[in-house]
């Protein structure tokens, strides 16, 4: 019998790191001592899981679980493969199998319990956790190209999700995952910013845009009472880029619109939908919705995040068992309804270098908004051009999945970048726009690794370039 | 340990390119990081500001500093330090400097 070639397995071998647990055990953090966040005991952990295993089963992971015939299709739509073709641990068959094959060992598809020691195989110790863990967090994006693609709704980016999930509730995590879920349970925000240089950053960013557009009637308001949008943002958009605040408060202004900031809830990333933790999902997403109702705002908006607005928008809600009362959208349809509704006025000759669009996977593949940024990106550019393939058959930009935080991972991903850079390339566009903070990492990672002539921008970078403000004959000077 | 090799010098970094002990940066250390990170050949004396500036705050405060910080202190304009840094704030001006990879999605 002939055997397939194999090349050695590409799943990269990290050992469990606790440092920063231990050190927050020994801090006693307050989200540790209260057992939200856990973190690592050596011990009886293989039972703890197969448990939590068993009691956490629902229907839809049952179906996802039992329902695979091996068929084989999803192995192409997953670029760990396609960038690994000889390599059969990086199809997603392969990695749902580490879990489908525990489960099927220790649970039947009823959820009914069956005694965990009856066989042999199976998780033995940590060491056999950890890889899985190395599986579940390393060798995939949570992407869900696969399971948009399968023939029998095995949603494997659910299994993923789901398994990465009884992880973390033992610490067998990256370090980074722990890292950034401590400092959202402890903070509010996933990087830890104070309030102080929350506010002062504002303030700055007010600042600038008054000088720009030359009046100080301009505001960056926290905190208002009644206003018709609560806007909410990235950490990373305070703590490291805050240009798309100052591009967002400029329109917003222009637009005539009645928006605040929250003091507390800003944050709409969310860590819980990477770790798995419904927990942490519904403590942060609650903050934001809460956030609305204090303030009696009409509506929320996401700026431009495609793991924050899945996560607002959609699973928020289920994890923090919360009615959805208000309208709960992304910056993006905000800026379309502008458009169509005469609410600003653009020139699109001031972006004419060309421009092509990437789908953040969480926002097409698993948040359904799909023609809207290409409304808005046809209206402010000359030269907008399609990636192939595009919508929900984008490719992940490779940093999906809370990955950019999770450095032991990445000459994988960097290897299986090669798909993304492919992509890009043919494009022939100077700039690829992405209405995600997490792609914009992803993408510069990739051109930078793959030295691709492009630069990577945002729809509201796009939009506020081609603004036209009345009263300022002239292009306001891009320098933000 | 992933690691660098530039003018015949070998440099411990983590798999972002972060250097892999902080606490061993020299000024020798931020100008090689500079050239086979950034691509940058040679640091001004405007880049000086930036990274000395990011690595007192870090010596401090065991943190990178906030964009706004590295601003304030150096007078520069947002746009300045993306100049300066192509990577940005983050992966350039605070990699330079020495500090460990900053926690997020970044
Ligand atoms: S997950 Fe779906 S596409 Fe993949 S092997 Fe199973 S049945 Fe086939
Ligand atoms: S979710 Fe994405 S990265 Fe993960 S196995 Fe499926 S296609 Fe591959
Ligand atoms: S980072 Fe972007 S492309 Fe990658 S999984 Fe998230 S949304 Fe998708």
């Amino acid at each position: 019998m002939k055997r397939r070639k194999t090349t050695p397995s590409g799943v990269v071998e990290a050992p469990l790191d606790p440092r920063t647990q231990v050190r927050a055990k020994e801090e006693g953090l307050p989200s540790v001592n209260e057992g939200r966040l856990r973190t690592y005991e050596p011990g009886d952990n293989v039972r703890r899981f197969l448990g939590l295993l068993s009691s956490r089963i629902t229907r839809s992971l049952a179906v996802s679980l039992t329902a695979c015939v091996h068929c084989g299709l999803c192995a192409e739509s997953c670029h760990y493969f396609l960038a690994r073709p000889d390599d059969p641990t990086m199809t997603p068959v392969w990695k749902a199998d580490q879990i489908r094959k525990i489960f099927k060992r220790h649970v039947d598809w009823t959820g009914r319990v069956a005694p965990w020691w009856v066989k042999a195989g199976g998780p033995r110790d940590d060491e056999d956790l950890n890889r899985l863990k190395n599986i579940v967090f390393g060798s995939c994006s949570a992407c869900r190209r696969c399971t948009y693609n399968c023939p029998m709704g095995v949603d494997t980016g659910l299994l993923v999700r789901f398994t990465r999930g009884l992880l973390t509730e033992l610490g067998i995590v990256p370090e980074g995952v722990f890292n950034v879920s401590r400092d959202q349970w402890e903070t509010g925000n996933q990087m830890a910013v104070t309030e102080t240089d929350y506010l002062e950053t504002l303030e700055w960013m007010r600042d600038e845009v008054r000088t720009e557009l030359g009046t100080d009637a301009i505001d960056i308001p926290v905190d208002r009472q009644g206003a018709d949008i609560l806007y909410t943002i990235n950490p990373r958009e305070i703590k490291f880029d805050p240009r798309s605040i100052a591009h967002a408060a400029k329109i917003f202004h222009t637009a005539g619109e009645s928006w605040t900031l929250p003091n507390w809830g800003w944050d709409q990333t969310n860590f819980g939908l990477f770790s798995g933790d419904d927990k942490l999902g519904a403590y942060v997403a609650r903050n934001v919705y809460e956030a609305a109702e204090r303030l009696r705002t009409k509506r929320i908006v996401i700026s431009e995040c495609g793991h924050g607005y899945r996560s607002t928008r959609w699973e928020g809600y289920t994890w923090a068992g919360y009615d959805q009362k208000l309208p709960t959208e992304s910056v993006v349809v905000t800026l379309k309804r502008y458009l169509e509704d005469g609410r600003i006025a653009v020139d699109r000759t001031r972006n004419t270098e060309p421009v092509t669009f990437h789908d953040s996977c969480n926002i097409a593949r698993s948040g359904d908004l799909v023609e809207e940024p290409r409304d808005v990106l046809r209206r402010v550019c000359t030269d907008f051009r399609e990636m192939f393939p595009n919508r929900r058959e984008n490719f992940c930009c490779t940093g999906g999945g809370g990955l950019l935080s999770m450095a032991e991972y990445r000459p994988l991903r960097l290897e299986v970048a090669k798909i993304k850079a492919d992509q890009l390339r043919a494009t022939g566009a100077e700039l690829v726009c992405t209405m995600c903070h997490n792609c914009v990492d992803g993408l510069n990672d990739v051109i930078k690794h793959y030295k691709l002539p492009m630069r990577v921008v945002q729809v509201l970078e796009l939009v506020s370039n081609a603004l036209v403000v009345p009263g300022t004959n002239e292009r306001t000077k891009h320098r933000l | 340990m992933a690691h660098i090799e530039i003018e015949g010098r070998r440099i411990e970094v983590n798999e972002e390119g972060f250097l892999a002990h902080p606490e061993e940066w020299t000024e020798e250390t931020a100008r090689l990081l500079a050239k086979a990170e950034e691509g940058l050949d040679g640091l001004t004396a405007e880049h000086w500001a930036v990274v000395k500036f990011i690595r007192d705050y870090y010596l401090e405060k065991n943190l990178a500093p906030m964009v706004r910080k590295m601003c304030q202190a150096t007078g520069f304009p947002l746009m300045k330090i993306y100049d300066l840094f192509p990577s940005g704030p983050a992966k350039g001006a605070c990699k330079v400097a020495g500090l460990p990879k900053p926690d997020g999605c970044v």
